[in-house]
């Protein structure tokens, strides 16, 4: 209700300043009246211009001049696309017009201006697919079963336009052999102009590689690429998974595609692991392209008054991630770089604490709440049923004799009153609805029309507006599961419409009001942990007007980043951190914990009471949200001869002695960066995601120092992601030798009588062992998360395998824990650095505040509720639930008997204690056993 | 005339129940003997609720979630 | 920075990040105004079939 969508629209300026901006905006017609739009679809069924769908099939299907996007759109109201329209481009036709039965086209449609005043400002414009046309390399637009990912994913899409078939553009045929190519318009200077990586295009390939080899199997599947880049949480697995599953990784970038022997086949030539040059026939290849930034939002950007550096990316600093340059301005998502999903989400989240940090003080002054009248009192009264039977125009009375239906269900027990409409959800039908209701003294709604899961919110707002209890309605879904479905079987669907009504009132006569649940909110959240997340969660919500408590488990605020001396920007992180410790420390709104452990906790969203066991013993708090940030720590290895000699450091111990200017390593001549210590191994398989561009960093600055000296790098993939690919490129234009190597051949690193270190790895080009003595060895170790059993006990979160924290989902609830009201950041989720830490934190900030905000939280009123005569207290059902929202009580004065009790705030109405109760004794409010038995007595009479 | 079979299903609100909707704005066509009764979640079907459906007629009795 | 602060955001995309921030925002008490260039909102992400790691339905 608070947001107001404006489709079409595009932002012509933006005046005034952070806090006060006057933005003027363009909207473009849409040719269809979005108020009676009922998307039917009919207009487009019948529309006579047919045109290749770029907006969302990629160029493989058609779709209308009229259309919309993709089923699921929202807004679902249909649009003219007015190049291709007939009747906007000649004249004639209007085919849409005549057909339309709801009379939503209006062909004279004209654009127009609006001024709107807002505070802040965010950008999302997102980015578009590199587009390969015109690069003979790749071949794209010459042959035809040469196609981008975009198009694979379409393709592989049951709702594209194969329906999930994996079938050549030129032939239909479908793919045996296909091949990725990867960075396609990534790292790639000369030909796509793009020295960046795209962050998602290894693990989109290897996606849509398994996808593909579940749709055919037996499919072969080769993956060129340069470095495999699974950085993200789970990645590698997905990655192993994908190689024991048969799918070819070759490291090698192939520079051309001919025409292949086979009709419609390409043959590419490519170098083998063991340097041989070969030559492969594949039926189909995809290009894996990268992201860019699309002209219309570069346009924006300069409209706006924010700066892009040289990869039309927004210009930012490490240590505000999601601010641009123009204060007020906010930017995320990846307009900001290329990024996947749950980072977008966490940008996404971080840029909306932003702006709400910034208009703190303006909160709930333009947002509006709606009124309703008293509730009726409908208890002990007979059913008296209204049904509400929808033509909605033809879709339904085009299929369904309508007035047999209305008639039939003023035979049913219990219906006072019927009535047939146009279109039932329209704002007439509403007034009539409540007119009726007061008239005849209604208590109960039948609407027999679409689906509940759109409409049945609209309908409920209707009866609470007429003093009715909302849940007193019931839905028969007569369009989407009747009329639709059996469109040529006009008899069937009228006795199926008839039966969705009986099964409707036999249901709605036993619904009884359910009450307006809400439970008050304590507005205090509780952070743990006091690194860089947990400081900068806390900071965002005390900017907010919120006070927060920290708990920290050592002496000092800081965390890890006390270890750290610059981000991939070279910026100096120790400054931040002290700035960042003294204003948490200043900040009126924040008590520290230090040497201070959470050791107990209970309670619910908005309801939480933790222990802490302090130095000035317990403490307890009451607090609405809490923040887990418990970060993580180096692993301490017990090879590549750590601890047998003074040359083999870890890199945060590197790091500490090249600052100090330490003579061991003024001094030294040759370095050996050996990356994945502890990393990507059987017993751990993640990636730790900063070390690659650590060790390149470290390597840059030691041969900037001293040109002279030799710097290898042994690793496995360079993953340099993002922007970061720069400091890759800018390494090797200074000399620094990289040198890969497999898990089955690691380098050796021999340590001698006086120390002294030899270093072995496999050459790949001269396929022999190398051998170099190395006065510093650099051990990049791994990112471990710290232990956080005993608090994963306390507040029942779950734990992935590899010890870190498990959000709600991984791809749009990034900060989430499946418990409402506790969330998370930094390390103690998975490795990041310190500007992903940063936006997480915000992220993080900005959902506990969208609790905090609220002096109470209403709760959906569809709920397990426990009968006192019922229930023996046998806790069967405490197991099933998986909310942890049922607990065992003693009832009281009755001599020890017990009965399970419902926490409403934890549960989600799933109602699998209902199915696994023995004695009924427990039900969910509007989805009885009582109430569903009716429907499926009602269905089988 | 041939056995039509009275089919019951109980579908997910957020999921099967969703996809019954899909399949109409598909204009997907299927046999007009399915009754779908709307649950939030397939684990709150009671076993004696499917024997309830068998018992007063059902052919078969789908559980989707 | 202004003295009188306007309650109301303007989020400019209507793609994942978008919807996110414009979700939080009217969670947070502000009034926003979501301001999509294309007729539907969705962005990229509708386009793509399954996500990874999870092989979830983008949908």
């Amino acid at each position: 209700m608070n947001i107001e969508l404006l489709t079409l629209t595009e932002v012509e300026g933006v005046e005034g300043e952070e806090g006060d901006f006057t933005v003027s905006l363009r909207q473009h017609p849409r040719y269809v009246d979005m108020d009676k739009c009922i998307a039917c679809g009919q207009c487009a069924e019948k529309c006579p211009k047919k045109v290749k769908d770029f907006n969302y099939n990629e160029g493989l299907g058609f779709r209308k001049a009229i259309f919309v996007r993709y089923p699921q759109g929202v807004p679902l109201k249909y649009r003219i696309d007015p190049e291709n329209c007939i009747k906007l481009t000649k004249g004639k036709c209007g085919v849409c017009e005549k057909v339309c039965p709801a009379g939503a086209i209006r062909f004279d449609d004209q654009e127009s201006s609006r001024t709107i005043k807002v505070g802040s400002v965010i950008l999302a414009p997102g980015h578009q697919g590199f587009n390969p046309t015109g690069i003979r390399t790749w071949g794209f637009g010459v042959f035809p079963n040469v196609i981008t990912s975009l198009q694979m994913e379409r393709l592989l899409a049951s709702s594209g336009p194969t329906e999930g078939h994996l079938t050549r553009p030129s032939d239909g045929r479908e793919a045996r052999k296909i091949a990725f190519l990867q960075c396609v318009g990534s790292r790639d200077v000369n030909k796509a102009g793009h020295g960046y990586c795209s962050s998602v295009c290894c693990m989109y390939a290897i996606k849509e590689s398994l996808i593909a080899m579940e749709h055919v199997p037996g499919l072969d599947v080769s993956i060129f690429f340069m470095d495999i880049r699974t950085h993200g949480k789970d990645f590698e697995r997905y990655y192993n998974r994908a190689k024991d599953q048969g799918i070819k990784f070759r490291r090698c970038r192939v520079h051309s595609l001919e025409p292949g022997e086979g009709e419609g086949n390409i043959y590419l030539r490519y170098i083998t692991d063991e340097g041989k040059q070969v030559a492969d026939e594949f039926d189909m290849v995809v290009l894996s392209v990268g992201l860019e930034t699309p002209p219309q939002a570069v346009d924006l950007a300069g409209r706006v008054g924010v700066e892009l550096n040289h990869h039309n990316f927004v210009e930012k600093s490490c240590f505000t991630p999601v601010h641009t340059t123009r204060p007020g301005i906010f930017a995320c998502g990846t307009f900001s770089g290329p990024k996947n999903i749950p980072h977008s989400v966490m940008e996404a989240s971080a840029a909306a604490a932003g702006a709400a940090q910034s208009l703190a003080e303006a909160r709930f002054t333009l947002t509006k709440a709606k009124e309703f009248p008293p509730e009726r009192d409908v208890s002990g009264q007979e059913p008296k049923v209204g049904v509400f039977v929808c033509h909605c125009g033809s879709n339904i009375a085009g299929v369904i004799d309508v007035a047999k239906v209305a008639d039939y269900a003023a035979s049913l027990p219990g219906v006072a009153y019927v009535e047939r409409n146009l279109f039932t959800c329209s704002q007439d039908t509403q007034d009539l609805m409540r007119a009726k209701i007061a008239e005849l003294g209604l208590n109960r709604i039948v609407v027999a029309a679409c689906t509940p899961r759109t409409h049945e919110p609209l309908f409920r707002e209707t009866l609470k507006a007429s003093g009715l209890n909302e849940y007193l309605i019931e839905m028969a879904n007569i369009r989407n599961q009747a009329s639709w479905v059996h469109a040529g079987e006009p008899e069937a669907a009228t006795e199926k419409a008839m039966d969705l009504v009986r099964m409707a009132v036999a249901k709605v006569s036993l619904l009884a009001p359910l009450p307006t649940l809400a439970v008050p909110v304590k507005r205090k959240a509780l952070v743990i942990g006091g690194g860089v997340a947990g400081l900068t969660a806390a900071l965002t919500l005390a900017g907010q007007g919120y006070p927060v408590d920290l708990v920290e488990k050592s002496s000092m605020l800081g965390g890890n980043a006390q270890h750290l001396f610059n981000t991939f920007k070279f910026e100096p992180i120790p400054q931040f951190v002290l700035a960042l410790v003294k204003r948490v420390q200043q900040e009126p709104n924040i008590q520290v914990y230090l040497n201070s452990e959470v050791v107990a906790a209970e309670g619910f969203v908005g309801n939480f009471r933790s222990t802490l066991n302090t130095p000035a013993g317990e403490v307890v708090i009451d607090h609405g949200v809490a923040i887990m940030a418990t970060g993580g720590h180096a692993h301490k290895p017990d090879e590549y001869g750590y601890g047998q000699s003074r040359k083999v450091f870890t890199a945060l111990e590197f790091d500490k002695l090249h600052e100090a200017g330490e003579t061991r390593i003024k001094r030294a001549k040759n370095f050996a960066f050996i990356q994945c210590v502890g990393s990507r191994e059987p017993s751990r398989p993640y990636c730790s995601r900063v070390c690659c561009t650590h060790a390149i960093q470290a390597a840059i600055q030691l041969k900037q120092e001293d040109p002279e000296r030799n710097v290898f790098i042994l690793y496995r993939d360079v993953r340099t992601y993002g922007q970061r690919e720069e400091l890759y490129t800018k390494a090797r234009e200074l000399g620094v030798v990289f040198v890969n190597y497999d898990m089955h051949e690691r380098p050796k690193v021999k340590v001698r009588g006086d120390e002294s270190v030899a270093v072995t790895v496999w050459d790949h080009v001269l396929h022999q062992p190398f051998t170099f003595p190395a006065d510093v060895v650099i051990l990049a170790t791994a990112i471990i998360p710290n232990e956080v059993g005993k608090l994963a006990q306390i507040y029942k979160l779950p734990v992935d395998s590899d010890g870190f924290l498990q959000e709600a989902h991984v791809k749009l609830r990034p900060v989430d824990f499946s418990v409402d009201g506790l969330f998370l950041a930094g390390l103690a989720h998975y490795p990041k650095p310190i500007e992903e830490t940063i936006a997480q934190a915000k992220a993080a900030a900005s959902r506990a505040a969208t609790v905090l905000s609220k002096e109470s939280i209403s709760l959906d009123s569809i709920k397990a509720e426990v009968s006192a005569t019922r229930c023996d207290g046998c806790a069967l059902c405490l197991d099933v639930c998986p909310f942890h929202a049922i607990s065992l009580v003693e009832i009281e004065g009755g001599e020890g008997k017990r009965r399970i009790e419902i926490n409403a705030a934890q549960c989600k109405g799933c109602g699998c204690c209902q199915a696994t109760c023995p004695k009924d004794g427990v039900a969910v409010a509007g989805f009885t056993y009582e109430q569903l038995a009716a429907q499926v007595t009602a269905a089988l009479s | 005339m041939s056995f039509v079979p009275k089919i019951l299903s109980f579908s997910c609100n957020w999921c099967s129940y969703a996809a019954a909707d899909l399949a109409g704005t598909n204009r997907m066509q299927y046999p007009a003997s399915l009754r779908i009764v709307r649950v939030m979640c397939s684990g709150m079907v009671h076993p004696n609720l499917i024997v309830e459906a068998f018992t007063k007629g059902a052919d078969g009795v789908m559980v989707m979630g | 920075m202004a003295e009188q602060k306007i309650g109301a955001v303007m989020v400019v995309g209507g793609g994942i990040a978008g919807m996110q921030a414009a979700l939080d925002l009217a969670d947070n008490g502000f009034f926003v105004y979501l301001v999509e260039r294309g007729a539907v909102i969705g962005g990229s992400m509708s386009r793509l079939d399954k996500t990874y790691p999870t092989n979830d339905c983008a949908m």
